[in-house]
């Protein structure tokens, strides 16, 4: 395999609020390699829009990238060296704030938000948006980058394209308005695509439909995908690879067989068995017991402990980082779970049980499923 | 629904509004204790006298029978004749207009070109000492009253420094032989220009104090909406993301305000023209309630309602201009 195009090392983005810091993403590493689509998913806070938006350095007040390493095509996005004070502070080798602009952005990493109604200007036209855009990350001007547009528009599925350019955003539906973003994202032709929870606000079918087209366009252009969602149903659909975080972590990485076959991390375990499949009935649906800690005061040693049905005292203590935990060799399959003693090397196993059973929102979470009667 | 056809519509809607002003108006002028013939003959006028000039503007009559012959003439455009000038309403009226329109338009310029810059900025510098700064300038500008400026305004540029001239105000259309010291056309627009910047800025102040802050907290909306974030990530530059992308949706409520606060413009307009001694309607308006002349009381203020009822179909119609979502079919 080639290197990969984007990786990501050890990223912290952190929100100094009023109330303390929020540790949104807290030391995230994956990679992306040409062509592939890799998934980024988790229970809604878990950090992903963060460390999408900290890929394009476009963190907002009060938030911050403080740590870790993204290069892109081995071009330093975010890099930090140790000042001799002890603290972090960019490299000068980190790309500007005007070369993030005038290279990365639009140019090599496109993004697709998650809110189709919310993410386009509701006073320009769909064609004005797509053509500026376009001219800027094409270097065309306006007649070609407007051609460029209708093309890219048929691409998506949007009927009539020429005639709907001078339309306003209001007079498209929701999923012509995603497909209109997802053809704005490919008309720039970037190398990466970062897709924020696209179809989330979509409906099954939409969803179904946009989905089969990003595959084949993804095929067509040869462009890589970061797709981001809380569906491990999509994630099974589209991706290559899937990184599953957590409050901030990574929980698992794996190709996405390995992970629904031979899923290495309780959280993993249970989000999938909340997934609704055809082989199940509704009474074996298990929802994830309680709900995610504030990224704000995380919970000590593993995040997951709190709610992991798995968990022992010495997960209290120890964080563990995503190591390859896989017995063959052929690709990683990195996960963040203590029960790998062979490889965290901690005593797991003689360590004693953590209750979680009695935890109320474990209790509910149960009760619900199995008492909803079976006739 | 084309914008004609929702104009005039808009106008026909504004008949029954008018008309309660009138009907108002018309009540409460009469309920002001005093006797206008009075006022207007003098201590000691003689019974035939005030009878005559009773009976000249229907006085006489008993009030119902006056409302009705009011309202009737209105609706053939007669506003009356003035008990206290003879004239008519309607002549007076369009006498006093111009220094009204030019006062109240050119405070209004003053408070937009003022404000919206100063609102980006503060938006843009977010936190920082212009935007504190600008922010104190508009506090201060929302607390103080119109008046106070204008009265400090004289004190300090006509009196102390004797740079700007306080009284008599010259109409940039003015005929240039009419006016003593002025030669050509130029000289004309160059004192008149003079005379209006102190009750401009006194009567814009408080519009502009309000436009600012509207200005800032609108575009720091704008701003973070995502459709804004998708502009920065595609690579646009800040300065287009506020000129372009931010700026056109942040003028909204902007719009708005300016409609509404057309009613605080013709207020302060009445207290800003008699500092000044400007003659105009603001003028007139308070002079004909102090003689009682209710002719001119009610035209006078069938000209504001008209004036205001006009602003807010305008406000509607560049509303729609805006923003592509709003149709003239759906405003109602
Ligand atoms: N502007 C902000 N100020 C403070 N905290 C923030 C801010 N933006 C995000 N956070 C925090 O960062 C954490 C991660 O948020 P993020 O939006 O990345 O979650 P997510 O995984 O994308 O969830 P979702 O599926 O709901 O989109 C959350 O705890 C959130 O409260
Ligand atoms: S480390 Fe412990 S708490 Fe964390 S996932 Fe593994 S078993 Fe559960
Ligand atoms: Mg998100």
């Amino acid at each position: 395999m080639t290197d990969p195009i984007l990786e990501v090392r050890d990223l912290q983005t952190h929100f100094f609020t009023a109330d303390g810091v929020v540790r949104a993403v807290d030391g995230v590493s994956f990679e992306v390699y040409e062509e592939e689509i890799v998934g980024i998913v988790g229970e809604s806070g878990a950090g992903k829009s963060v460390a999408a938006a900290s890929i394009m350095r476009l963190v907002e007040d009060p938030g911050e990238v403080v740590g870790g390493e993204v290069s892109f095509k081995g071009e330093p996005i975010v890099e930090f060296e140790e000042t001799e004070a002890g603290t972090r502070r960019p490299t000068d080798a980190m790309l500007s704030n005007r070369e993030m602009r005038e290279r990365i952005r639009g140019r090599e990493i496109a993004i697709i938000f998650q809110d189709p109604m919310e993410s386009l200007n509701p006073v320009f036209t769909v064609g004005g948006q797509l053509r500026e855009f376009i001219e800027i990350n094409r270097d065309v001007g306006e007649s070609e980058a407007r051609e460029i547009a209708v093309e890219m528009l048929r691409e998506v599925g949007i009927p009539e394209p020429r005639e709907r350019l001078d339309d306003y955003p209001h007079q498209f539906s929701g999923g012509m308005r995603q497909r209109v973003l997802i053809a704005m994202a490919l008309s720039c032709e970037p190398s990466l695509i970062i897709a924020d929870e696209p179809t989330t606000a979509l409906d099954v079918t939409v969803e179904g439909q946009i989905l089969e087209q990003v595959a084949d366009l993804q095929e067509k252009y040869g462009t890589s995908f970061i797709w981001v969602t809380h569906d491990l149903g999509v994630v099974a659909e589209i991706c290559d690879r899937v990184n599953v975080m957590y409050l901030g972590q990574m929980a698992e990485q794996a190709a996405v067989d390995a992970l629904f076959h031979d899923t290495r991390h309780p959280y993993t375990d249970a989000l999938l068995d909340s997934l609704p499949r055809p082989d199940r009935t509704v009474e074996e649906l298990r929802p994830i017991a309680g709900v995610m800690p504030e990224a704000i005061n995380p919970p000590s040693g593993c995040r997951f402990h709190t709610r992991c049905p798995d968990a022992r005292e010495v997960c209290r203590q120890v964080n563990p980082d995503a190591r390859d935990v896989s017995e063959s060799d052929e690709r990683p399959h990195r996960a963040a779970c203590l029960k790998h003693e062979d490889v965290f090397h901690e005593d797991y196993w003689s360590s004693p049980p953590i209750d979680n059973e009695t935890d109320s929102g474990f209790a509910v979470g149960r009760t619900d499923a199995g008492g909803s009667g079976d006739e | 629904m084309g914008i004609y056809r929702y104009t005039i519509r808009r106008l026909l809607q504004a008949i029954p509004v008018m008309l309660g002003v009138i009907t108002i108006t018309f009540f409460l002028a009469n309920a002001i204790p005093g006797d206008p013939v009075q006022i207007l003959l003098g201590p000691s006028p003689s019974q035939s006298e005030i009878a005559a000039i009773r009976a000249r503007y229907g006085l006489n009559q008993p009030l119902w029978q006056r409302y009705i012959n009011y309202v009737l003439g209105v609706l053939q455009g007669d506003l009356g004749r003035s008990i206290f000038y003879g004239e008519r309403v309607t002549a007076k009226i369009a006498e006093r207009m111009g220094p009204t329109l030019l006062l109240m338009s050119s405070s209004y310029a003053f408070a937009i070109l003022t404000a919206i810059p100063l609102g980006v900025i503060s938006a843009k510098r977010r936190n920082k000492p212009t935007d504190h700064a600008s922010r104190l300038v508009s506090l201060v500008g929302v607390s103080t009253p119109s008046f106070w400026i204008g009265l400090m305004f004289i004190l300090v540029f006509s009196f102390h420094l004797q740079v700007l001239p306080s009284t008599n105000l010259v109409m940039p259309w003015a005929n240039p032989t009419e006016i003593r010291s002025a030669a050509t056309r130029l000289d004309v627009l160059v004192m008149s220009a003079r005379h209006l910047v102190m009750p401009m800025v006194s009567l814009g102040t408080l519009q502009m104090a309000a436009l600012t802050r509207i200005e800032r907290s609108s575009m720091l909306e704008v701003l973070s909406e995502e459709y804004v974030q998708l502009a920065r990530a595609y690579g646009v530059t800040e300065s287009t993301i506020l000129r372009k992308h931010a700026f056109r949706n942040a003028q909204l409520p902007i719009i708005t305000i300016l409609g509404l606060q057309l009613t605080s413009l013709i207020g302060g307009a009445v207290l800003i023209e008699t500092v000044f001694q400007i003659n105009g309607m603001g003028k007139l308006i308070v002079n004909s309630i102090f003689r009682q002349d209710y002719p001119l009381i009610m035209g006078t203020t069938i000209v504001f309602g008209v004036v205001f009822v006009v602003g807010v179909i305008v406000t509607d119609l560049s509303y729609a201009y805006i923003d592509p979502r709003v149709t003239y079919d759906e405003v109602d």
